[in-house]
């Protein structure tokens, strides 16, 4: 019997997937599945959605079984069922459960051969750590520079996590978009300029080693801030560390000097390179300095010499996390660990606390992790955490160039001479964040990110949401954000709010791809992938559209008709629609407003049918293990500054796992995250990931 | 790569310090030794989301061409450019166009070469030619860009076109006065010659505890440190420099878009007419990026460029669309007729550079990578004619061109990306 190259191509892989299973007897079905229901369109005939099974089949040593990633995808889209599409041949209810337990057994096994925990690539630190770690080091009231990114100014000082309460009101600024961004660096270091902000990954965070690179002019601004911070003249007033660092003892006489220069470098070296400094890399320090008193420099002059280098070495400057040895995943060392603690929660250098149970070898037991862990989420540095993290999961940054048309949305806009200068959108953007805050500090289910009973609104946005046509006290500097009571389901949370359905709006109109893309990225981590490279065009106007007749969903289901974009717009555009009663300024709407009807109905993960986004928020929280999974997600690729993979599967299945026993309570997820196999290992043998 | 440590090159056999070919000879045997020894220059213009194609590429009858109403501010020097048609680049699926088009501009990998990441990125041809001349000069390259935006809109795939590797951006200047300060300036540099020497020696050390990847990457902190090494040892030289060079330092105010443009044009063209470097990028906007830019004298609101180019099946689209390229071919226009008036012996220092303007999208609203809006200006040193409207057959890889620019400069290569060979009608 010949057998066509075809099956030849598929039964030598099979063997080899044969191989890699440990149930010889139920596997028969997978490969017969695969020829049958998949491959047609998966490499045979053609190659849908980039994803070529016959290749993967083929692909040495292990066939399908050594590409975890694709599997785990398998997984999804099945359990999912997004394949095989609509209108091809279905498996069963029992078929397809046999599947999708046969690839979890492929997948289980795969991870206990492999070490496979993806690299993570040696990094600067960026610009917010730069500026938290030198502020540590030296004890700094205020920041170095000014750090516009760090939207939430806390005025009245509510953020105090330990008393895991927030306050019935709190005073806030807005850094990126209130008066301040005009006024400049009033509450920073003099003499001090800063380098430009750090780009975040596209679905990632800007702690990525691919967007940290160092350059001769950046190198420059390093070696200029080290001597601009110590040499401004409010630094000595500024700096609690000043006297511990650069002043000598009082009548301490000057042969006594050199040995005390040289401890108080190996106390400040330690805390600066995170780790007991070397015998050598001390003494290159303290020649700096020696050399200067020798000369008969002060000793604060001298001192500066030493640190401002210290402040330059790469040792300062780099975040490294894995020594460069061979091999399986293996535990980090305790000082790695310290690192990639306060990294996490504080966005900078470890304190002495941390430092010191490393130094004992302590820090990897549990226990002690768990209670560092406690103790870090109890301090008021985790602001920091609330800055860089929420900010970015929620793109947050997208407010700030929000345009609404100041002529349809003409209120939109206030303050000033000309009645123009200030945007609602500094207030809508608090709002968000202040919830993140509060249940974090208060350790409430996450499932309050989506629907909460409470938030905080200004009165400025009280009315706004009201359609109210006065502003009210629409404060620019110190903003009044009140705790209050949720009542209709269709506001409040992450999702529904002003700011997220503003900055996911066009200057005249919603944008229901954008608003599905950003819930599908953030609440559930699954982005789309890329557009392909011809999209056909849609009117920026839809008042335009219901001229025709024709609302805005009408409109793209024409466009969806080509089964290339179906595939993706399937699955974001209910999204998008559930939210579309809310306009392009986050106010609610009944109709359009031409009075054509609006379409909010859908089907999540063509399980939940909803009618309108009250209904999809219940099915939200019906998917809670979903959302709590790519939360939990979120928060590991943040933690380690990289993508996640098949690697991490089994860390983030515990993570799920032990927070639903205690209802996803964000503190407990924190926590787990730091408890996994994924943050306390690490592996220089696997491959990079970008 | 060049096999002398960097420290032998900067202090030279006999320990005296390197001397620049151009500062210290005399005026008049600079100006005999010009014409023989004069260096090239190579330059890039780079606009973003590509050009209305049908205002741009010129008709041609048999010999005469004449220039569209987009191409017109090149009139008066028609004569020393050529306009090059039918190029045209793959596009490697699974990443953004926009991204792909700005960051793989210039990249020398072809597509799907790069296991590891979703962007057919490897290092640019502006740092493969500088590997090969940049050691003659203080700085290898000069990476500018003109995106003024402030709020963090897009990630680094849209907002740069010079990498020095995969995943290894080469960031550039957005600021006058940083770039006029890097250029010329000595202030506090003194300040950090003792540093170096201790940082180094740290960075040896912390080499040995990393990993093979991470060390190849850790090299950034080795270049990064001895270029300001270098920098220090010009110091002298670079107070003369500045005595002669008539600009004074830019102040850190907000400039209108053209001003802005022009400026970073000037320094641009004193760097290389100062033999500051021989290389340099500029991209004059960010890919995709949506948030409106006012173009001052062209609008009197601003525009979003990206959001035009998706609307231009409307005539007044078009029309506003045409204005933007207009705008930016008129300030490549300005500093083509800045280089021509720089004298170099018999030249210019037009004549002596290779200043491209390109796109990596031949059309912004189908995001197609082919028909590329390319237009070179100067000739390398009278390398190659000009004067010329190039049509390549349909499909001619973009990176033939690169590939030819290489060979120009002196590098021995058979391929460049995707390349087929050189680019024949450029005939270097």
């Amino acid at each position: 019997m010949r057998l066509s190259r075809l099956s030849l191509v598929i039964l030598l892989p099979t063997i080899l997937l044969l191989a890699a299973c440990q149930d010889a007897g139920a596997v028969e079905t997978l490969p017969a599945a695969l020829r049958q229901h998949c491959l047609r369109c998966h490499g045979a005939k053609k190659v849908s959605g980039k994803v070529n099974l016959v290749k993967s089949l083929a692909a040495k040593p292990g066939g399908l079984a050594s590409d975890l990633d694709l599997i785990e995808k398998m997984i999804e889209v099945l359990s999912d069922g997004e394949m095989p599409p609509e209108d091809e041949k279905q498996p069963t209810k029992a078929e397809r459960d046999r599947w999708i337990a046969e690839l979890k057994r492929v997948l289980k096994h795969g991870l206990a051969n492999q070490p496979c925990l993806a690299r993570v690539p040696i990094r600067r630190m960026n610009r917010f750590e730069y500026n938290n770690a030198v502020k540590d080091l030296f004890e700094l009231q205020r920041d170095p520079f000014a750090l516009p990114e760090r939207i939430v100014r806390d005025i009245g000082g509510y953020f105090k996590p330990a008393t895991g309460k927030v306050p019935p009101f709190v005073i806030v600024g807005n850094r990126a978009m209130g008066k301040s961004q005009f006024i400049g660096t009033g509450n920073t270091l003099p003499g001090v300029s800063a380098f430009p902000k750090d780009n975040r990954a596209e679905h990632g965070f800007d702690n990525r080693g691919d967007h940290l690179s160092m350059s001769p002019v950046l190198m420059e601004s390093f070696f200029s801030l080290s001597q601009s911070i110590l040499n401004s003249p409010k630094f000595p007033l500024h700096a609690r560390a000043w006297k511990t660092i650069f002043v000598a003892p009082d009548g301490m006489p000057s042969a006594q000097q050199r040995a005390e220069g040289k401890r108080r470098l190996r106390v400040f070296l330690r805390r600066a390179f995170r780790k007991d400094a070397s015998k050598e890399t001390v003494a290159r320090y303290h020649q700096r300095f020696s050399q200067r008193l020798d000369d008969g420099t002060s000793f604060t002059e001298s001192m500066k010499a030493a640190i401002s280098a210290a402040l330059v070495s790469p040792r300062f400057l780099y975040v490294y996390s894995g020594s460069g040895s061979q091999g399986d995943a293996k535990s980090l060392d305790d000082f790695e660990l310290a690192s990639r603690l306060s990294f996490f929660l504080w966005n900078s250098i470890p304190d002495v606390t941390l430092l010191d149970l490393a130094s004992q070898g302590k820090l990897s037991d549990p226990k002690v992790l768990r209670e560092q862990a406690a103790r870090m989420l109890n301090h008021p540095r985790l602001k920091n955490f609330c800055d860089s993290f929420a900010t970015q999961w929620l793109q947050l940054d997208l407010m700030v160039s929000a345009v609404p048309s100041d002529q349809r949305f003409r209120d939109y806009y206030f303050g000033g001479a000309t009645g123009k200068i200030y945007k609602v959108g500094m207030h809508m953007a608090i709002e968000p964040l202040l919830l993140f805050e509060t249940v974090l500090i208060e350790d409430r289910p996450i499932t309050d990110l989506i629907a909460p009973d409470f938030s905080y609104q200004s009165d400025l946005l009280r009315r706004w949401y009201r359609h109210d046509k006065k502003k009210g006290r629409a404060e620019v500097v110190g903003i009044r954000f009140n705790r209050v009571p949720i009542k209709q389901p269709r506001w409040g949370g992450v999702i529904t709010n002003a700011a997220v359905m503003t900055m996911t709006s066009s200057p005249l109109r919603t944008k229901p791809i954008t608003r599905g893309a950003w819930l599908a990225s953030t609440i559930f981590n699954d982005p789309p992938a890329p557009p392909p490279a011809s999209v056909p065009k849609l009117e920026d106007d839809d008042a335009k559209l219901q001229k025709e007749g024709l609302t805005l969903r009408d409109k793209l289901k024409q466009h969806v008709t080509n089964p290339e974009c179906a595939s993706c717009h399937k699955k974001i555009d209910p999204l998008g629609f559930a939210l579309e009663n809310y306009d392009a300024v986050g106010r609610w709407r009944e109709t359009y407003r031409t009075n054509l009807p609006i379409d909010s109905s859908g089907t999540l993960f063509n399980k939940h049918a909803f009618q309108d986004v009250i209904d999809f928020k219940d099915a939200m929280i019906a998917e809670k293990d979903r959302f709590a999974r790519a939360f939990a997600s979120h928060l590991l690729s943040f933690a380690l500054g990289r993508k996640l993979d098949a690697g991490d599967g089994p860390s983030l299945d515990r993570i799920v796992a032990n927070s639903a026993k205690d209802d996803y309570r964000f503190r407990t997820m924190v926590r787990e995250v730091i408890l996994s196999q994924s943050f306390t290992h690490s592996s220089s043998n696997g491959v990079e990931s970008h | 790569m060049n096999q002398l440590s960097r420290r032998s090159f900067l202090y030279g056999a006999g320990g005296g310090v390197m001397a620049l070919p151009w500062l210290n000879l005399t005026h008049a045997a600079a100006a005999e030794s010009a014409e023989a020894a004069a260096p090239i220059r190579m330059a890039f213009y780079y606009v973003p989301i590509g050009v209305v194609r049908s205002a741009f590429f010129p008709a041609a009858d048999k010999s005469e061409y004449k220039l569209t109403p987009t191409l017109k501010p090149l009139e008066a020097f028609k004569h020393k450019t050529n306009f090059i048609t039918g190029l045209d680049r793959t596009i490697q699926s699974g990443t953004d166009v926009h991204a792909q088009c700005g960051s793989c501009f210039l990249t020398s990998a072809a597509p799907d070469e790069v296991k590891g990441s979703a962007y057919p990125l490897s290092r640019t041809l502006d740092h493969i030619i500088a590997d090969h001349i940049g050691e003659r000069t203080p700085f290898r390259t000069l990476e500018l860009s003109c995106n003024s935006h402030k709020d963090n809109k897009e990630s680094i795939y849209f907002d740069n076109i010079s990498w020095y590797g995969t995943g290894h951006v080469a960031p550039s200047f957005r600021n006058p006065r940083q770039v006029y300060r890097r250029l010329f300036g000595t202030r506090g540099l003194k300040n950090y010659r003792d540093i170096t020497d201790l940082v180094l020696e740290d960075a040896k050390s912390f080499q040995r505890e990393l990993g093979v990847e991470d060390k190849r990457k850790f090299a950034e902190y080795f270049e990064s440190v001895r270029s300001i090494e270098k920098q220090i040892d010009k110091v002298e030289q670079k107070k003369n420099l500045i005595a002669k060079v008539e600009m004074i330092e830019p102040d850190d105010v907000p400039l209108p878009r053209r001003k802005y443009i022009r400026l970073m044009g000037d320094l641009m063209i004193l760097a290389l007419q100062n033999n500051l470097t021989h290389v340099a990028t500029m991209m004059v906007g960010p890919e995709r990026w949506n948030t409106p830019t006012m173009y001052e004298g062209v609008f009197d609101k601003p525009m979003s460029h990206h959001q035009l180019s998706h609307a231009q099946g409307r005539q007044p689209v078009r029309q506003n669309l045409e204005k933007i390229d207009h705008f930016h071919v008129q300030q490549y226009a300005y500093m083509i007729q800045k280089m021509d008036s720089i004298k170099e012996g018999s030249r210019s220092l037009l004549d002596n550079t290779v200043f491209t303007f390109g796109s990596g999208l031949g059309d912004g609203s189908t995001h197609q990578y082919s028909e590329l809006p390319i237009v070179t200006a100067g000739s390398g040193g009278g390398r190659f004619q000009t004067g010329r409207l190039i049509k390549c057959n349909q499909g001619t890889p973009l990176a033939n061109l690169w590939l030819s620019y290489t060979q120009l400069m002196g590098i021995k290569r058979d391929r460049f990306a995707d390349s087929t060979g050189l680019l024949k009608e450029l005939d270097v």
